[in-house]
């Protein structure tokens, strides 16, 4: 019996208290069934853990039928890595990689480095979870490690990893937080990775640096994925909707300008503190489509006057900087000329509020503005002044595990990321060039 | 085949030396191609080839593409255009088609500039059709609920059109009505008509459409394409005489034939498993392969289709379409390229290498059945005869099966062998190769023969690839069992696939005809279909009903295996 069984597997650690489901026993279609729950204190313990899940006969018969003999069905997909710098972002990324259970088989080592001055220790909850994606739909297994290391063994987070790895499946590093980036323990696991996953968004102060960082990290062997970029899929769809019309299309070669705003929260030091890793990806994208190079990286406008007031009246809304400026220029076509400017506004700081575009051609002006709200994103076109287009999308945000899910189904190569991040540092500048970084150290 | 001129749509003229294809347009591009050389002087400059290839097309493809586009869902947008569904009040519009367009508009896979017009005999308003649809869609859309906000902006690009189909009024009226929405929605003179009517409207509706000048490309942008239902034609002769109906108006590039088998994923990953897998190729041929089952089973009985099923039978239904086609991506050469022609070319290539049956062949490859009372699924179900509006002296076969050779190369002496039927115990789409067996038998001693190793691609449901060999059972003694290494899609990609329609739809409006047959496709399946049929219609009524409902077929479909040696696979 399960209960039984999961007791068992536990030698070196205090029995679980989980609620473990037998192999064989229906769960509920599209919920995550916990099937096995073991603990180790050791690599060792470890890998013997993960082999007993699978040498238990209840999962060998668990699809069998009619006289079918069936060979234990655990499609593999890939090791997912997951490098978390707490143990809330560890829990939070365990239950993210739960929701996917039935959409990937794959092994997921959640490490977690603490106490990194005390003795070298390790702790490890095993745990094996199956879903039936519908009800006449075979289950699918996912096995997840969650390793807590402390002292030195959290400082050599590569030697817990490397001997975990399913042989000859694709590794995927996701550093859930702000990645340590440029350290020995990063370099070594970047070493084991096929994918870095990360979450630009999400990183402290501007991110500018770490952006910088995961630029020089990108190679063809080793494609990188970044929530922050996923996101903004559906902006991209929007603009590049614009540009699918014929009447539009000669414009996207005569751009003159491009500026996003987005959103911060105000007072002095509130533009050094806002991530701008997705504001400036909006105008990365267009400018690696558009073969357009970065002559002037992004630059203080200048300081925030409030339009001339010395200091804002008491009371009123804190008044945010004036914003970025960078010029971009083409072979083909004028210069471009940059804005990311921020808007105090409720929305989470770094969030985009407004892609505006405008070109010039032959004496005629386009100007093409798309925002988003909710599930919805919506294109406003004027061709000299005169509303030319108008258009919603329906594109829902997508969740961390939808993003997850998008970011290790991808195989091989995306050049349109690369090329993305590529620009996105060259306009972030060199680190000596950059605004005010405000990052706390990795 | 050269280009047909027809009026609004001057033919470039082409040189016998550089012939127009099929697929070239007839709307010129500017410069227009020179006129024709003469047949004796063969360009032979680079400049003479290239002043010598046909017009490039200008309506329907894009001069420069949209480099925004790259790395998103589509690489480019389908144009702007009126879907003109004919049928629409019918079974098929609203299972099938309004929720593949609903569900492509509900993803942003639509241009904004996109209007349905629903065009059939009985009277609706634009605003009780809608409603019907929305009803329709909350029984069959696959995505539920319906989003209110979604469905408003789908709901108000559909209109409705009243006609008769044999009344030319409906047609020019439909024209206006088309030039309207030009207009208002800015569907830019593209028109998409597919047609889900019955297939004995089919020809009234095109010619009508020709008459009225709907199938007019236009001069610097308005493609039309019409896609066509299944079934195209009920043998070889009305096949071929289709065909030629739709010829006179439509050229063989805006025809659009579905079979919607092959918008199914898991059909199109045949050819990724086929071709993006290098370990399976150097065995795919008659060397390796003893023989290859394709199973098309289904548990239903003909539902609410007696009529149209008492003049089909599974030869038409499946056998010709659905069968053949797997068949077919089964068996063809790796495409050169995977466009639209490469790959029609393939398969037209292993049904013309099955030799056509005599009539004395038929009763030794060939199998018909028709199901008795039974048990399915644990419930009584009713025979054939005593379903709704079927003859109770019905002759038609709801079970084929067929053994087939294809004599090329790669196959020659592997029997193909086919089946489909309805009331089967379980509905099962699957194709399965088996392996020749190992040339010496080396554990003779196992308590258990070893099998022939064999490879399953299942279609439907429960989509995946198992692969059948022999282990070692462990004990001391040298004991061979075979087992299943099973691969489920759902287990490895549990990502929300597509509708066949959404699929085919989608690829219509773009213009990538790859996963629609070719005239000379349908022909040739009818080409082996139609002896089969004759030889029935000609020969003694058979002893139906001849298996009963819930089991796996006739008695004699084991014989067509059985005389060989064989026996069909315990699905």
């Amino acid at each position: 019996m399960a209960a039984d069984l999961s007791n068992e597997a536990a030698p070196d650690g205090p029995p679980t208290t989980d609620a473990v489901v037998p192999f064989g026993v229906a769960g509920a279609p599209g919920e995550p069934t916990l099937r096995w729950a073991g603990h180790a204190t050791s690599v060792a313990g470890i890998e013997q853990e993960l082999g007993r899940i699978w040498s238990l006969p209840q999962a060998l018969a668990a699809r069998g039928g009619a006289g079918e003999r069936l060979v234990a069905a655990r499609t593999s997909v890939l090791n997912l890595v997951v490098v978390a710098r707490s143990p809330e972002l560890g829990e939070w990324a365990a239950s993210t990689i739960a929701i996917g259970t039935g959409r990937h088989p794959s092994r997921t080592l959640i490490v977690v480095p603490t106490d990194p001055d005390g003795p070298a220790w390790l702790r490890a909850d095993v745990r094996a979870y199956c879903m039936v994606p519908r009800p006449d739909a075979p289950e699918t297994c996912a096995e997840q490690v969650y390793v807590t290391a402390g002292g030195d063994a959290g400082r050599h987070v590569e030697a817990i990893v490397a001997p975990l790895l399913v042989h000859d499946l694709p590794v995927t590093v996701w550093w859930p937080g702000d990645p340590p980036f440029g350290t020995a323990p990063a370099e070594a696991l970047v070493g084991l990775a096929d994918r870095v996953v990360v979450d630009g968004s999400r990183w402290t102060g501007d991110g500018l640096d770490r952006l910088r960082a995961l630029a020089a990290l990108a190679r063809p062997s080793l494609p990188i994925s970044d929530f922050a970029l996923m996101r903004q899929a559906r902006w991209r769809e929007a603009v590049a909707a614009i540009f699918d019309h014929d009447a539009f299309l000669p414009y996207l070669r005569s751009l003159r300008r491009v500026a996003v705003t987005y959103a911060t929260h105000g007072g002095p030091h509130a533009e050094a503190a806002t991530n701008l890793v997705k504001p400036i990806y909006h105008v990365a994208w267009l400018a690696s489509r558009l073969e357009l190079r970065v002559t002037k990286p992004l630059a203080r406008a200048g300081r925030a006057t409030g339009g001339g007031r010395a200091r804002p009246l008491p009371g009123a809304a804190p008044e945010p900087g004036r914003g970025l400026r960078a010029l971009l220029a083409s072979d083909r076509g004028p210069d471009v000329e940059v804005v990311v400017h921020p808007v105090v506004s409720g929305m989470p700081g770094g969030t985009t509020l407004r892609v505006e575009l405008l070109a010039e051609r032959r004496g005629s002006e386009l100007r093409a503005e798309v925002t988003a709200e909710a599930d919805t994103v919506h294109v406003r076109v004027w061709q000299d002044g005169v509303e030319a287009l108008g258009r919603v999308f329906h594109a829902a945000r997508r969740t961390d595990a939808d993003l997850l899910a998008e970011a290790i189904e991808a195989g091989g190569r995306d050049l349109v990321a690369e090329g993305t991040l590529a620009a996105a540092a060259a306009l972030a500048g060199p680190p000596s060039a950059a605004p005010d970084a405000g990052e706390e150290a990795a | 085949m050269a280009p047909r001129a027809k009026s609004g749509a001057p033919t470039v003229a082409s040189s016998p030396a550089a012939p127009a294809a099929p697929a070239a347009p007839t709307t010129p591009a500017v410069p227009a191609a020179p006129a024709a050389r003469p047949a004796e002087d063969p360009p032979l400059t680079a400049r003479a080839l290239r002043l010598a290839r046909p017009a490039r097309r200008r309506s329907g493809t894009r001069a420069i593409a949209n480099p925004l586009r790259e790395g998103l869902r589509l690489e480019r947008m389908p144009d702007p255009a009126a879907f003109v569904l004919f049928g629409a009040t019918g079974d098929l519009a609203h299972r099938k088609v309004v929720p593949a367009l609903y569900q492509l508009w509900r993803t942003n896979l639509l241009p904004h500039e996109f209007a349905i017009v629903a065009v059939g005999r009985r009277p609706y308003t634009d605003d009780a059709f809608r409603a019907e649809l929305r009803a329709s869609l909350e029984q069959f859309s696959r995505v539920l609920p319906i989003e209110t906000q979604v469905w408003e902006s789908f709901a108000e690009r559909i209109a409705y059109h009243r006609g008769d189909f044999a009344d030319p009024a409906l047609y020019e009226g439909l024209a206006r009505r088309l030039d309207d929405l030009d207009t208002t929605r800015g569907t830019r003179a593209n028109r998409c008509y597919y047609l889900a009517t019955q297939p004995s409207a089919f020809a009234e509706i095109i010619a009508g459409l020709g008459l009225a000048g709907l199938d007019h490309e236009q001069h610097g942008g308005g493609w039309r394409r019409i896609i066509v239902e299944k079934p195209f034609g009920r043998d070889l002769p009305s096949a071929i005489r289709l065909n030629r109906e739709v010829g006179k108006v439509f050229r063989e590039s805006q025809v659009y034939r579905i079979d919607h088998y092959l918008g199914k994923e898991t059909v199109r990953n045949i050819l990724v498993f086929r071709f993006g897998n290098g370990i399976f190729e150097p065995i795919w041929n008659r060397r390796y392969v003893d023989h290859v089952q394709i199973t098309v089973a289904e548990s239903i009985g003909v539902e609410k289709r007696g009529a149209f099923y008492e003049e089909a039978g599974a030869s038409r239904d499946i056998l010709q379409n659905h069968l053949m086609q797997l068949l077919a991506l089964v068996a063809i050469e790796p495409p050169a390229t995977f466009d639209a022609d490469a790959l029609r070319d393939e398969k037209v290539k292993v049904l013309r290498a099955i030799e056509p049956m005599a009539p004395a062949d038929v009763a030794a490859n060939v199998v018909r059945g028709q199901y008795g009372p039974g048990w399915v699924a644990g419930e009584p179900v009713a025979g054939y005869r005593s379903e709704p509006e079927v003859d109770p002296a019905s002759e038609t076969e709801t079970y084929v099966a067929a053994r087939l050779f294809i004599d090329d190369w790669r196959w020659a002496g592997v029997p193909f062998y086919l089946r489909a039927g309805k009331r089967l115990p379980k509905r099962a789409t699957e194709i399965a190769v088996r392996f020749r067996e190992v040339p010496h038998a080396l554990f003779k001693d196992s308590h258990a023969d070893p099998e022939a190793n064999l490879l399953a691609l299942r279609i439907q449901p429960d989509e995946g690839i198992l692969l059948r060999f022999a282990a070692k059972v462990p004990g001391l003694g040298v004991d061979v069992r075979a087992v299943n290494m099973d691969f489920t899609y759902g287990s490895a990609f549990s990502v929300d696939s597509p509708d066949a329609y959404e699929t085919l739809i989608l690829d219509a409006l773009l213009g990538d005809a790859s996963l629609f047959t070719r005239s000379d496709e349908v022909e040739k399946a009818w080409g082996i279909v139609t002896p089969i049929i004759e030889a029935w219609a000609d020969g003694d009524a058979p002893a139906f009903p001849d298996y009963a409902a819930g089991t796996w077929g006739p008695e004699a479909a084991d014989d067509l295996l059985a005389r060989d040696g064989r026996r069909w696979r315990r699905i």
